[in-house]
């Protein structure tokens, strides 16, 4: 067993490594994130988690619910730290996956990922408890600096294959639509027991689509007859042939930890960014790592104080002039684990059950499934337990006729890990305000 | 950490002469960067805060006279004056505002909208109750003072949490603090009323709050999750320990002490116990403090309340964990940019210099704000929080904005939730941008700036 394995034993009993290993593998890490672009490509099938915030017991439930690494692919859209009692162990245990398998599991940057934000909001205090000086918290944000600021996923399929995980509540499904192909989402509890399954809404005819985004002043650029030609992949601004903004083929999705930015209206601009730094105040990096969507036109200032606001429009723009099914963030706690907003072109995915031990709210992943379009490929579904037995569920006539849309989408949706086993631990000196 | 800084040794705290012509006037925010905040530790405004927290303090202990003790719980009736009776009228006013304003059932994501409502009553009702209150109680006031009340009305105001955040944290509280200082300086409260003020009005209004709280599930503000000592307040650990202390003297001058606990009390330890909590919630500000973290949260007290699970811990008794609440206070609250930087000032809290106020050299944390336009943490700006677990209240508010209600487009809809918020000091000119639309397909640089939003306006 290499010392990595142990490491990551040590870690998933919660249980924090000497100082000298976490140094040793922050600088591995480093040298792994240091070669990342500033927007990673993740193939599907995967599995995107949002905020942990040091909730370790939860992101353990989190492993369980949707599947262990490296059986399941994972994207985690930064925040792990702060407020939670287990930053360091949660933090730590993720580096250690990624190092260990750095193709399974990507990380991206959260605005907590920051020197000064975790000296306000609680990783800093912690790193100090936990080792007595601040050491590993400098290994950790040096760590920080170097996390990609967005991931771009292609290859996701546009069929929810149909889970063949129990029905919840059996009368709830005389509702749900009664072909398997006509599911666009589907969502489960953490007993891998469907809840609900939503139809396919057909994709809406494109010239209205565009007549409604060319009322809008600010994208002239969406205006028909400047519909660029694309060839590219989906999400280089040199892509594709889809046109509309959600429901595309081959639309590839986005996944930052805040949103989007008005400094940024291609992901090649995002590339282009000098990201290896301390989280500025402003600018188009802050901007990713702390706007929120809301129901406005246009941009709104932010009641954060960093970021901004970005309305429908904003998000609707960005999609078809990258190319993009969906956009997929964080950052925001959700009481229902996710929230799909405008017109599902962007969702909010938080995975942090029962925030900071008050919230009541339950926490969601998002499974995106591999495309498995090509005739006679047996699509996959990552995080389905034994999942290399291959799900069953042939392709249709109609599914093929419905190829052009956004991802499938399977959310898991988990509460809160069971608290008994975790015994009362000795007092700890208290701080000097006491002495 | 040595004493707390300004504490005064000669508690100094300064009333306005009665009947003397005094120019009131809107109190407004003056802490923007790191040397405002150096400059407010050596201000009167800090010391009259610390002085009233003292005075306020000190009344709480126990007391002790012909061998007798007598412990000042909150269910002991004290005689209490006019003015506290009104004071106490309004906060029971204030709370049932909540029927006028029930929670909204639709949709929602943390904090209910619901509280917008309430804060609009109050708003509205406050005025004419403080005028009433000032017309009775205010000695040598005849009349109405529309800039007395109008003064005196923001620090209210300020401490019943934010309408455009949906949140209430430490800051708050400390408006309250000040609203109490300006009745004393203008001489509504009077010297000696310090116990009945604490128990009387200090109690009800944090009563009120966890109402509000859990009425329509606010935020704490600038949460540092467990990392903090509490999500929303510090006055009842630091009463609530007072009240658990040692007997001293009435008339005793030598200060507070520093340890020990009064006989009978409960262990600190015994707040793990959950029955021991529920005992003492309602004769104890300390332990009314902790049911209402058990009411709200889910989980081992230790992981959830790490801060206090180790206080627990402290064999000196009440006393010892007394003189550190005050400490932490002062550190905590007083000392952290993020919580001062709301803190308005007028005539009554003066942005003026002590002059008798202690060099401040010492302010770690105020010399390491990041001054306007720095855009990297100084790594050093941690050696202020070392060992100082640090209090407040769950949002994540970026560390520099100074994002006052006021400068916030008052349409825009907050997310309501434990959110981040920026810490840094604002120092730079506010983010200019066009709150309709502008063009992000032009893909020539960044958009138009076009300046839209008024903000409060420092002078």
């Amino acid at each position: 067993m290499s010392d990595l394995d142990r490491a990551i034993e040590q870690l998933r009993a919660c249980r924090p490594i000497p100082e000298n290993q976490v140094r040793e593998l922050c600088y591995k890490a480093r040298e792994l994130l240091i070669e990342e672009g500033n927007v990673v490509a993740v193939d599907a099938p995967v599995t995107i988690c949002g905020d942990i915030h040091g909730q370790f017991h939860d992101l353990m439930e989190l492993f369980r619910v949707g599947g262990d690494v490296p059986d399941t692919n994972y994207l985690f859209m930064g925040d792990f730290v702060d407020r939670g009692f287990y930053s360091l162990e949660s933090f730590l245990l993720l580096l250690c996956l990624k190092v260990r398998y750095p193709d399974r599991i990507t990380l991206i940057r959260g605005n907590h990922e920051s020197r000064q934000i975790t000296t306000v909001y609680g990783f800093y205090d912690e790193c100090q408890r936990k080792y007595g000086s601040a050491n590993v918290w400098r290994y950790c944000c040096e760590v920080f600096d170097f996390l990609a600021l967005g991931a771009l996923i292609t290859g996701a399929s546009t069929d929810m294959q149909p889970s063949d995980a129990n029905i919840a509540d059996i009368n709830s499904q005389s509702q749900w639509p009664s072909e398997p192909s006509d599911i666009e989402i589907e969502i489960l509890n953490q007993h891998n027991q469907i809840t609900h399954r939503y139809p396919r809404h057909r994709p809406a005819p494109i010239s209205q689509d565009l007549s409604q985004l060319s009322n809008t002043p600010s994208s002239p650029s969406q205006a028909p007859d400047q519909a660029p030609v694309r060839n590219g992949a989906p999400g280089t601004g040199a892509s594709g042939h889809s046109r509309g903004s959600n429901n595309n083929k081959d639309g590839a999705v986005f996944c930052v930890h805040g949103g989007l930015s008005p400094l940024i209206d291609t992901i090649d601009k995002i590339r282009l960014l000098d990201r290896k730094q301390e989280v500025p105040h402003e600018g188009a990096m802050c901007d990713l790592l702390w706007s929120d969507p809301d129901e406005i036109d246009g941009w709104g200032l932010s009641p954060r104080g960093a970021g901004f606001l970005f309305g429908a429009d904003i998000v609707k723009c960005f999609n078809y002039k990258n190319d993009l099914s969906l956009v997929c963030r964080a950052h925001q706690l959700v009481m229902e684990g996710f929230k799909e907003m405008f017109d599902s072109t962007i969702v909010t995915v938080w995975s942090a059950p029962n925030y900071c031990y008050r919230c009541g709210n339950v926490a969601a992943i998002l499974e995106l499934g591999e495309d498995g379009s090509n005739a006679g490929y047996m699509p996959r579904s990552n995080g389905d337990p034994n999942r290399s037995q291959g799900i069953v569920a042939p392709l249709g006539e109609r599914e093929q006729a419905l190829m052009k849309m956004g991802p499938g989408r399977r959310y898991r949706v988990f509460e809160a890990a069971p608290q008994d086993p975790r015994g009362m631990p000795a007092k700890k000196p208290v701080a000097d305000y006491f002495l | 950490m040595d004493e707390p800084r300004g504490k005064p040794r000669t508690p100094r705290f300064e009333c306005l002469p009665p009947g003397q012509k005094h120019d009131f006037r809107s109190p407004s925010q003056r802490i923007h960067d790191g040397d405002d905040l150096k400059f407010f530790l050596g201000s009167t405004t800090y010391r009259d805060i610390t002085t009233l927290l003292s005075l306020l303090n000190r009344s709480m202990f126990p007391s002790l006279s012909d061998g007798e003790i007598k412990s000042w719980n909150l269910s002991v009736r004290l005689e209490s004056s006019a003015t506290i009776k009104a004071l106490k009228d309004i906060i029971s006013m204030l709370s049932s505002l909540t029927e006028k304003a029930p929670p909204d059932t639709g949709p929602r994501r943390f904090g209910n909208v619901a509280f917008r409502q309430w804060y609009q009553i109050a708003e509205d009702s406050i005025p004419t109750l403080l005028d009433d209150l000032i017309v009775h109680h205010v000695p040598g006031f005849n009349g109405t003072k529309p800039e007395m009340r109008s003064e005196i009305q923001s620090y209210l105001l300020g401490s019943l949490g934010s309408a455009q955040r949906l949140d209430y944290g430490t800051g708050h509280e400390l408006s309250f603090l000040a609203f109490l200082g300006c009745l004393m300086k203008v001489g509504a409260l009077k010297p000696g009323e310090e116990r009945t003020v604490v128990v009387g009005v200090i109690q009800p209004y944090l009563e009120l709050i966890r109402k509000v709280i859990m009425t329509y599930n606010l935020e704490p503000a600038g949460s540092h999750g467990v990392w903090g000592l509490d999500d929303h307040c510090f006055l009842p650990y630091i009463f609530g320990s007072a009240q658990l202390g040692p007997p001293i003297r009435d008339l005793d001058a030598d200060g507070t002490p520093i340890e020990g606990s009064c006989p009978n009390a409960p262990s600190p330890a015994s707040v793990t116990n959950k029955g021991t909590v529920e005992a003492y919630k309602d004769a104890n500000m300390y332990f009314s403090a902790i049911q209402f973290i058990y009411d709200v949260k889910k989980g081992p007290f230790w992981e959830h309340s790490p801060i206090l699970y180790d206080i627990s811990g402290i064999k000196d008794g009440w006393g010892k964990i007394n003189k550190g609440m005050l400490k932490m206070f002062v550190a905590e609250v007083l000392g952290k940019f993020p919580v001062v930087q709301h803190f308005p000032f007028g005539s009554l809290f003066k942005w003026e210099r002590d002059p008798e106020a202690v060099a401040h050299g010492t302010s770690l944390h105020a010399e390491e704000q990041p001054k306007s336009k720095d855009t990297t943490a100084p790594q050093s700006a941690t050696a202020s929080t070392e060992q100082d677990p640090s209090a407040a209240g769950v949002g994540t508010q970026a560390p520099w904005a100074r994002s006052s209600g006021a400068s916030m487009p008052s349409g825009q809809s907050s997310t309501g939730i434990p959110t981040t918020r920026a810490p840094w000091p604002n120092g730079q000119p506010p983010r200019q941008i066009n709150i309709g639309r502008f063009n992000t397909g032009s893909g020539s640089g960044p958009p138009k700036k076009l300046p839209v939003q008024p903000r409060f306006e420092e002078k």
